[in-house]
């Protein structure tokens, strides 16, 4: 296995730059995700890594080696792709056999380098099939031998799963995360599926409109994001934002919303930019209803969720949250409640959308 | 699945130096379109410009010369009473054909669009003819014609009136030729217009039903905006197509009677190749060109206003 | 429009513009019907008057003669070998080119697309005195070579094929990149048999178009021996109104039309579907 290096990467379409100066290491035998919405970037990114873009400034190195000019095949990675990209006319073992035989690996070798990972994916049943005879679940796991057995030094995925059903699409992921733990390969997965990310991967490159936004562990991101846009990407709900005046409190910021009541963080004051605007960002699991809460409001909707239910409340000023509530809750539309906010994991964002949290 | 036991990488890249493709431009990616295009070099760009360059040439059968004579075959041919007749001759046949061609190529494919056997079995049938060649159709057609033991001969003396003569009246070689070729493939038009049908969501009309549309109400306004775009091109390609008559009037009036009937194609075949006025028929063919371009282009720019409005 | 088929109330409507449209196909087959009877009649009795049609006797006669006396053997080889010869040149070609500009991506690639195009729009015979002299100067015309090359420069079938390549999605290239394959072995292990119904498509439209053309054929053939079965058909109804063949005459075009028909019947789902996606292009 090897370790990615992209140092300073960019890639422009015509006139339009859509990556810039992109520096990214990727350690061998990582699991590492990309993470973004359409058009952010991360899809060009793999590509570029894959081959199948060309890169307009920077280096790409693969195990140390410099790739950025060779051919996507003299790369020694793999790929799979979104909609699997089997070739139809072939049999699954001609599927597999290819790029094996393109690169003269000898007949026995791709037969055994075959069979192995048929039985790994448990589709050694289906290697006389063609594509068109095998369902979605099927296709992808053929789509995934195909990569294996060229033992490449990399796995690229591209959203792999985004055209499975929700059942599939689980349970893909779990076996996904065993395979990588057996074969401990160097991996990078693009998805637009924040749990995808959160649950596969080791480190999460979080990109937006063409830059990163964040890398780090699933529960840095999810705990510390960096900045308003992955705290608002990560985490569903999404995290609530309202705008406070902050005051100093012993060193740590206390926030009064626009109803008078205060949420005291353990973010330090010292670290906010003075006189700047600021808002508040807190998660629904972290809005309690109580009848001793802080702040009162009023419940919209309840979105009953089994395990959980979620509140969406209009505060006194007006303005609303997503509040969580137990799944026996026995919480109306219409009800007044009382919410209390766990000043803790509350973190401050300023206006360009910076984030401050509390010390670690 | 189960345990890995991926046997450790023999670094399978080694075992042979990759030749594979890369992305972006690469000068032996021209390889692929080269033979064609020496193809289209040869056989299609020389000769349209061989052809513009005979076209201003006089040549002389006998001594087997030619020499340069500018736009003089281009100014005989516009004091060519025969030449400015095949090109009234044809614009006439693409005004009686192609009309019909839309008409009831449309009609057809509207009655035949089901998905019913009987309908399979006559969209089959009325596309047959087209698939014959345009020897077999004058032949057929002669049979027809003829004034003394054709067929429409027959019929019309048995309902007591007196034959027509329509391959040798003045008047009636052109419209005879038109009949012939209108049933010899009003087949293209129907599946075009067929194709363009499909493409209508069924919903449509089951909307406009529930909103009482009437059957011909349902045609005006879902099927006809619907359609627009094959309209033209059915209108185009058979502008085109027409423009370029030919068999059927040198298999069934060698142009006759008396020039009635002569199509520009017909007359370029003449002068060209019965003749050897060859720099003559180049002139005519390029004039020919022009006038399709100028039709295709004049069809095109209207339909498009139209649709812009 | 099976939808609309079923709305209630049409049902009526519908059955009387089937019906309609039943007669005139009877009316449309009557010429080929026609043609058909008298191709049965001796050709002495079809001297005096054609109106004997209907009755008896009926003979063979005239298609047996076709095995003996006429070249209609010879022309139907020359059809073949004609046809096969254009239809094979235009798939080979056009499946390169198709590749080339849909997915061999070189300078000046999509300028040169456009130019290629533009050739749809010069109609043959704008060309064709031209092109006579060419192979006049080859001293070439009466060989199969003249009769086939010039249907290998129409851009037809490149464009057909650029599109049909680009509708191919590109990622099944980019696996094949991925797994090592050549430009060549993309397109010709990977591509081209995704390419099969085109390639049908393309083929029949191609041989038919090649079998039933004329006015290359009758200028480039001028020896009875290089005729394909359009031209020698041609050349023979000419003067039949003096021959005493008139119902060898029709038993001759009969047993010409044969070959397309048959060709028709089999492929007739290919046919239209072939001019259908010529529509949607």
């Amino acid at each position: 296995m090897s370790s990615i290096e992209l140092d300073s990467v960019s890639k422009r379409f015509g006139s339009v730059e859509v990556i810039s100066e992109l520096s990214l290491t990727i350690h061998s035998g990582e699991f590492i995700a990309f993470l973004g919405p359409s058009g952010c970037g991360k899809s060009t990114l793999l590509r570029m890594i894959a081959g199948l873009e060309t890169v307009n400034g920077g280096e790409i190195r693969i195990g140390g080696e410099r790739v950025d000019h060779l051919p996507p095949g003299a790369r020694g990675v793999a790929m799979v792709f979104q909609h699997y990209a089997l070739y139809p006319h072939m049999t699954v073992f001609d599927n597999l056999a290819f790029g094996l035989k393109n690169i003269g690996t000898p007949k026995e070798e791709i037969a055994r380098r075959i069979e192995e990972a048929a039985r790994i994916l448990e589709i050694s049943h289906l290697l006389q099939r063609k594509p068109g005879q095998l369902s979605g679940g099927q296709r992808q796991r053929v789509a995934i031998g195909r990569a294996l057995v060229k033992d490449p030094k990399a796995y690229l995925f591209d959203e792999p799963l985004s055209n499975l059903d929700a059942a599939l699409r689980v349970r893909t992921r779990v076996e996904l995360a065993r395979l990588h733990q057996q074969t401990r390969a160097t991996t990078i997965f693009v998805t637009h599926d924040q749990v995808e990310a959160m649950t596969l991967a080791s480190r999460i490159v979080v990109m937006n409109a063409r830059k990163v936004e964040q890398v780090g562990t699933p529960m840095d991101i999810y705990g510390r994001p960096a900045t308003e846009f992955v705290a608002r990407f990560v985490g569903s709900p999404a995290m609530n934002f309202l705008p406070v005046q902050v005051r100093d409190r012993g060193g740590l910021a206390s926030a009064m919303l626009g109803d008078g009541s205060v949420i005291d963080t353990d973010v330090p004051a010292d670290a906010l930019p003075a006189g700047a605007e600021l808002r508040v960002g807190v998660r629904a699991e972290a809005i309690r209803v109580r009848q001793d809460g802080a702040i009162p409001g009023k419940v919209e909707v309840a979105e009953r969720l089994g395990d959980r239910t979620h509140l969406h409340v209009r505060l006194m000023d007006g303005s609303t949250l997503v509040a969580e509530d137990t799944g026996i809750s026995q919480v109306q539309p219409g009800d007044a409640v009382r919410l209390a906010v766990e000043g803790a994991t509350a973190h401050l964002f300023d206006a360009a959308g910076l984030a401050y949290h509390a010390r670690q | 699945m189960t345990d890995v036991t991926l046997s450790p990488g023999k670094a399978t890249a080694a075992v042979k130096r990759p030749t594979g493709a890369s992305i972006g431009p690469r000068w032996s990616n021209a390889l692929f379109v080269a033979p064609y295009l020496a193809f289209y070099l040869a056989l299609l760009v020389y000769p349209l410009f061989k052809g513009i360059w005979m076209s201003m040439l006089q040549s002389d059968m006998f001594d087997d010369t030619s020499k340069f004579a500018g736009l003089a075959n281009y100014y005989r041919l516009f004091n060519d009473k025969v030449f400015i007749g095949s090109v009234w001759n044809t614009i006439w046949f693409v005004v009686m054909t192609v009309p019909a061609f839309v008409a009831i190529g449309l009609l057809l494919a509207l009655a035949l669009n089901r998905s019913d056997r009987t309908s399979a079995t006559l969209r089959a049938i009325f596309f047959g003819t087209s698939v014959l060649s345009v020897t077999i159709v004058t032949i057929i057609w002669k049979m027809m014609y003829m004034p003394g033991n054709g067929a429409i001969a027959g019929i019309m003396r048995f309902f007591g009136m007196e034959p027509l003569a329509f391959t040798t009246t003045a008047s009636l070689a052109l419209p005879a030729i038109a009949i012939t070729t209108v049933w010899w493939i009003i087949g293209l038009p129907m599946m075009l217009f067929l194709a363009a049908l499909q493409q209508i969501p069924g919903e449509l009309y089951e909307a406009a039903a529930l909103d009482n549309a009437s059957r011909w109400r349902s045609f005006w306004s879902i099927t006809m905006p619907s359609i627009r775009r094959t309209l033209l091109v059915v209108v185009i390609y058979e502008i085109v197509a027409q423009f370029q008559l030919f068999g059927q009037a040198l298999l069934l009036t060698q142009g006759g009677p008396n020039n009635a009937s002569r199509p520009i194609v017909l007359f370029i075949y003449e002068q060209g190749f019965r003749s050897w006025n060859l720099g003559y028929a180049a002139a005519a063919s390029e004039i020919l060109f022009i006038i399709m371009a100028v039709a295709a282009l004049a069809q095109f720019f209207a339909s498009r206003k139209r649709v812009e409005e | 429009m099976a939808a609309s088929e079923r709305i209630v109330g049409r049902g009526i409507g519908n059955k009387v513009i089937l019906a309609s449209v039943v007669l005139v196909a009877i009316v449309w087959m009557l010429p080929i019907a026609w043609v058909l009877i008298l191709s049965f009649k001796p050709n002495s009795e079809l001297m005096i008057s054609t109106a004997s049609a209907f009755h008896p006797p009926y003979t063979l006669k005239n298609y047996t003669d076709i095995f003996q006396t006429s070249g209609v053997f010879r022309w139907l080889w020359n059809s073949a070998v004609v046809s096969v010869g254009v239809t094979v040149g235009i798939l080979i070609l056009s499946s390169l080119a198709g590749y080339g500009f849909a997915r061999a991506e070189f300078k000046g690639r999509d300028v040169i697309f456009i130019l290629v195009l533009l050739g749809l729009a010069v109609p043959e015979q704008a060309v064709i005195i031209a092109r006579h002299q060419i192979f006049s100067d080859l001293k070439m015309h009466n060989t199969y070579p003249a009769i086939i090359l010039p249907g290998l420069s129409s851009a037809f079938g490149v464009f057909l094929m650029t599109q049909y390549f680009k509708a191919i999605p590109k990622d099944i290239d980019e696996a094949a990149m991925l797994d090592n394959a050549s430009r060549f072995k993309i397109f010709w292990k990977v591509l081209l048999p995704l390419t099969i119904p085109a390639q049908a498509t393309l083929g029949i439209f191609s041989f038919l178009g090649a079998w039933n053309d004329y006015l290359w054929p009758l200028i480039s053939a001028t020896k009875p021996e290089m005729f394909t079965i359009t031209v020698g058909i041609a050349s023979t109804q000419t003067n039949f109104a003096q021959s005493e063949g008139l119902g060898f005459l029709m038993a001759q075009a009969i047993f010409a039309g044969l070959p397309v028909f048959v060709v028709y019947l089999f492929f007739q789902k290919y046919i239209v579907r072939a001019v259908a996606g010529a529509a949607i292009t």
